[in-house]
């Protein structure tokens, strides 16, 4: 365990080194910051200034030299936008949108799940078709217009609901939460379910084809033919073989609700990381940019790692020390 | 009889003393919905618009730059120039910081002298000419230019006075509210960077107390979001109302829209300067062998055919007004003497062929997308005019992080260009887009078109070092004159500045599109 541990993070530190080449470099190809940046009446004395106050003036080879530096101090390096270390900026609106993906996996797994078990169970009830008819929806409306709908059903129309925005935080371990508030949670409901839409039906399809292909294993025969309860069956035996392709997807799919909530979280104003990285792509906030490639590399290399984790409690067949 | 009257005169004090008290609300809470997002707080970091908006609710300046870029006095109660480089600022006593503490003339010291040395340089464009500021006496500021500068006034207008205890204090001091103190109408609450910020109605501001209590500028750069949060009631006023949700604002019993003209010029740039230009070939896609934008009958040909009027009613949807310089009447250099261009495709097609292309050339226009209001509709829109005169024409639109490095270095023939004239007066435009490029005076740094005539140049020199009002005006007018008797830009139109709010209060908008809830009335 300690061994593969080691060795992941070896290999997650290349991963990382090669993504910040890649960002330095494709950054660089496209277009220049100091022109999106500078006052439009700045003149060109003004101009250089800034290009060096960035470090720009320098060679790429030379600023990605002086930008590994930093890292080696933790340094990311200053926003351009911000004048603030890029990283402070990622780990502030980092909770928001860990709060929203949180809660939309939570949806989803506890919506779809049992939604799921019960259409495997049952695959010719007409209610298990209308499940399976929904999933569908589920999967192929864009999630914009599905924000959008929801803000103009469930917002404007009935008022039932704030439009957008985080709403009033409370505070737990030194972070704000919205949870912990009503106002807050109120402000959650919508976006954590536009959000929790697709991986809903995701995890539901997973799941009843998973039921599907475990019931006519042998074991499963075997345990009916034993008289076991079905509650034991199903829970026991069927749900956790059913757990592992689920677990994989369930924990990849957590990291790009992380990685890639922008939709969502620009259409409910939600002030988490993904509306950031928009922002900084558009105004060419290099330093911001590489800082969240990296964050979101480090994340996947540690969602993997704790999959792997989970197998091995799920499956005693799998050992990670074999497998790395 | 005396006693009597004495009483009443003491009564009557003492009821227009308490008006203020009275006529405030306990609670008049005002949420503004902002379409951009101020990066920090720290009001001399960068001179963006947001941040500048945003600033202003905290921070004063020494002079009140108002709706039409007139000066007016605040933290200053007078000027004067002493001489062609020495401007001295009386200042307004008895003002005070939200913290209490007194404003004095050591406040405006620091402050203009951080703005002009932040490493950032946000502020340089104003602060180039200040050589120093020195405090007279604590209520006098002298400023010191290195050139006489008849912007110097506009300049310090921009400039917000902190605390001079803050004058060494970074970027957080001023986000995380240690800072955040100003003598200004609001004071700081809360500010979540990205989502919102939060401000107290200052009951001693000078200017007298603001109607609101509480003030929340929240940012909503997203179109669905702003629009959504007016329709529910949530937000009272958001700026840069989206096109698609006007009529829905129109129809409601408890919303209105406000128009209102920015000072913001759409204008279409020529490349002048090459003998051939790179995206202009002859009707049957062969090169030619001369520019025919450097011909003024080509480019005034092309004005006629586009019918500005049909894109700023329809493309638009209203929001924006035909342009025929840099800026409208009521500002500082409008000339009556230019004559403005109307559609008259008929005739274009003959100017046209009077410059020697009877059956026009191929053309590819360039443009931003997702910058402008509407900008690659615009652009779509102008290529199919200009097709009908028999100019072929090609429209490519590029993400604006690649288009702004590629305009103002020449790269196209015809180029989609937006000036927002700052200053409010027609030198800022001139220096930027027509002026002949010359990087060591700074001038024609946007000046994609190559445009180099030297009588603009002149005058243009003339205006910047004139300081007298009276000869200066002429001297502006001059540089609309001749930079649109010449047509060296083609007019488009002037953005217009769209809100929507409650019926239940009022706004006029600005020229500079900020929203300042100060000025933000209830209806009666």
């Amino acid at each position: 365990m300690a061994i593969s541990l080691i060795r992941r993070l070896i290999q997650a530190l290349f991963v990382i080194l090669a993504m910040t080449v890649i960002v330095f470099v494709g950054v660089s190809v496209i277009g220049n910051p100091v022109d999106i940046l500078i006052n439009p009446d700045a003149n060109q004395a003004e101009r250089l200034r800034l290009i060096a106050h960035y470090g720009l003036d320098q060679p790429l080879w030379k600023q990605y030299l002086l930008f590994l530096q930093g890292l080696m101090h933790g340094d990311f390096g200053d926003s351009f936008v911000y004048g603030r270390p890029a990283l402070g900026l990622i780990l502030e609106r980092l909770p928001a949108t860990f709060e929203l993906a949180i809660s939309a996996l939570l949806i989803a797994i506890v919506v779809g799940l049992p939604l799921g078990l019960y259409a495997g169970l049952h695959p010719h009830r007409i209610s298990s078709r209308i499940i399976m008819s929904g999933s569908i929806l589920g999967f192929s409306l864009p999630t914009f217009w599905v924000g959008l709908m929801l803000v103009m059903v469930f917002s404007v129309e009935l008022h039932w609901l704030p439009t957008n925005g985080r709403g009033a935080t409370a505070e737990m371990l030194g972070v704000q939460w919205s949870f912990l508030t009503r106002d807050g949670l109120a402000h959650l409901l919508l976006p954590a379910f536009n959000l929790a839409l697709f991986k809903t039906s995701l995890v539901l399809r997973l799941t009843r084809a998973g039921v599907q292909e475990v019931l006519p294993q042998d074991y499963i025969k075997f345990a009916r033919a034993k008289g076991l309860a079905d509650r034991r069956i199903i829970f026991v035996h069927v749900l956790k073989n059913l757990m592992i392709p689920l677990v994989t997807i369930i924990g990849l799919e957590f990291g790009s609700l992380i990685a890639f909530s922008v939709v969502t979280e620009s259409i409910f104003a939600w002030p988490g990381m993904g509306k950031l990285i928009i922002d900084s792509i558009n105004l060419l906030d290099r330093p911001v940019i590489v800082a969240y490639l990296m964050m979101m590399v480090v994340l996947f290399v540690a969602l993997n790692f704790l999959i792997d984790v989970c197998y091995t409690l799920l499956d005693p067949r799998v050992r990670l020390d074999a497998k790395a | 009889m005396i006693k009597k009257i004495w009483k009443s005169a003491a009564l009557m004090l003492l009821a227009t003393a308490a008006v203020p008290g009275i006529s405030l609300a306990e609670t008049a809470p005002l949420t503004i919905g902002m379409s951009t997002t101020p990066t920090t707080l720290d009001p001399h970091e960068d001179s963006s618009a947001p941040n500048n908006a945003t600033s202003r609710h905290i921070w004063d300046s020494l002079i009140n730059l108002t709706g039409t870029s007139a000066n007016e006095p605040e933290l200053a109660t007078g000027w004067k120039a002493i001489d062609p480089t020495h401007w001295e600022f009386k200042l307004r006593e008895g003002v005070k910081f939200h913290d209490g503490s007194a404003f004095d003339a050591q406040d405006v010291v620091a402050s203009l002298l951080r703005a002009r040395d932040k490493p950032s340089q946000g502020f340089a464009s104003y602060t180039r000419n200040i050589a120093n500021v020195t405090a007279k006496d604590p209520m006098t500021v002298i400023v010191e230019t290195s050139v006489p500068d008849p912007l110097l006034l506009n300049s310090v207008s921009r400039i917000r006075i902190i605390s001079a205890d803050c004058a060494d204090a970074s970027v957080q001091d001023f986000d995380g509210g240690k800072c955040a103190v100003g003598t200004g109408p609001y004071i700081f609450s809360s500010f979540n960077p990205g989502d919102r910020l939060i401000l107290k109605r200052n009951d001693d501001y000078f200017a007298g107390a603001s109607h609101w209590s509480d003030v929340t500028l929240r940012f909503l750069p997203d179109d669905g979001a702003r629009l959504a949060s007016l329709l529910s009631g949530e937000i009272d006023i958001v700026e840069a109302l989206p096109a698609d949700g006007m009529s829905r604002v129109e129809q409601s019993d408890a919303l209105q829209v406000i128009n209102g003209q920015s000072s913001r010029l759409v204008y279409l740039g020529m490349d002048v300067g090459r003998n051939v230009s790179p995206f202009v070939k002859a009707a049957d896609g062969s090169a030619l062998t001369e520019n025919p934008l450097k011909d003024e009958r080509v480019r005034r040909a092309m004005l006629m055919a586009i019918n500005r009027p049909a894109i700023v009613d329809r493309v638009m949807q209203k929001n924006g007004t035909v342009a025929d310089q840099f800026v409208a009447e009521g500002y500082a250099g409008h000339s009556e003497m230019i004559e403005p261009v109307g559609y008259d495709p008929k005739a274009a097609k003959a100017l046209l062929a009077e410059a020697g292309y009877p059956d026009g050339f191929r053309l590819t226009l360039h443009g931003p997308s997702g910058r402008y209001v509407k900008d690659s509709e615009v652009l779509q829109a102008v290529g199919q005019m200009l097709a009908r005169i028999g100019i072929q024409t090609q429209v490519e639109v590029q993400p604006w992080s690649m288009y702004s490095e590629a305009y103002p270095d020449g790269k196209f023939s015809v180029y989609f260009g937006s000036w927002g004239v700052n200053t409010g007066e027609t030198t800022n435009p001139t220096v930027a887009l027509v002026a002949t490029r010359n990087e060591e005076k700074g001038t024609g740094r946007y000046n994609g078109g190559a445009v180099s005539d030297p009588e603009i140049d002149d005058v243009l020199a003339k205006a910047s070092s004139t300081l007298d009002e009276t000869e200066r005006l002429p001297l502006l007018k001059k540089l609309s004159e001749l930079t649109f008797g010449k047509l060296w830009l083609l007019p488009m139109h002037y953005e217009n500045v769209v809100l929507g709010a409650k019926k239940t209060i009022r706004y006029t908008p600005r020229g500079d599109k900020y929203t300042l809830a100060y000025f933000v009335e209830p209806a009666q």
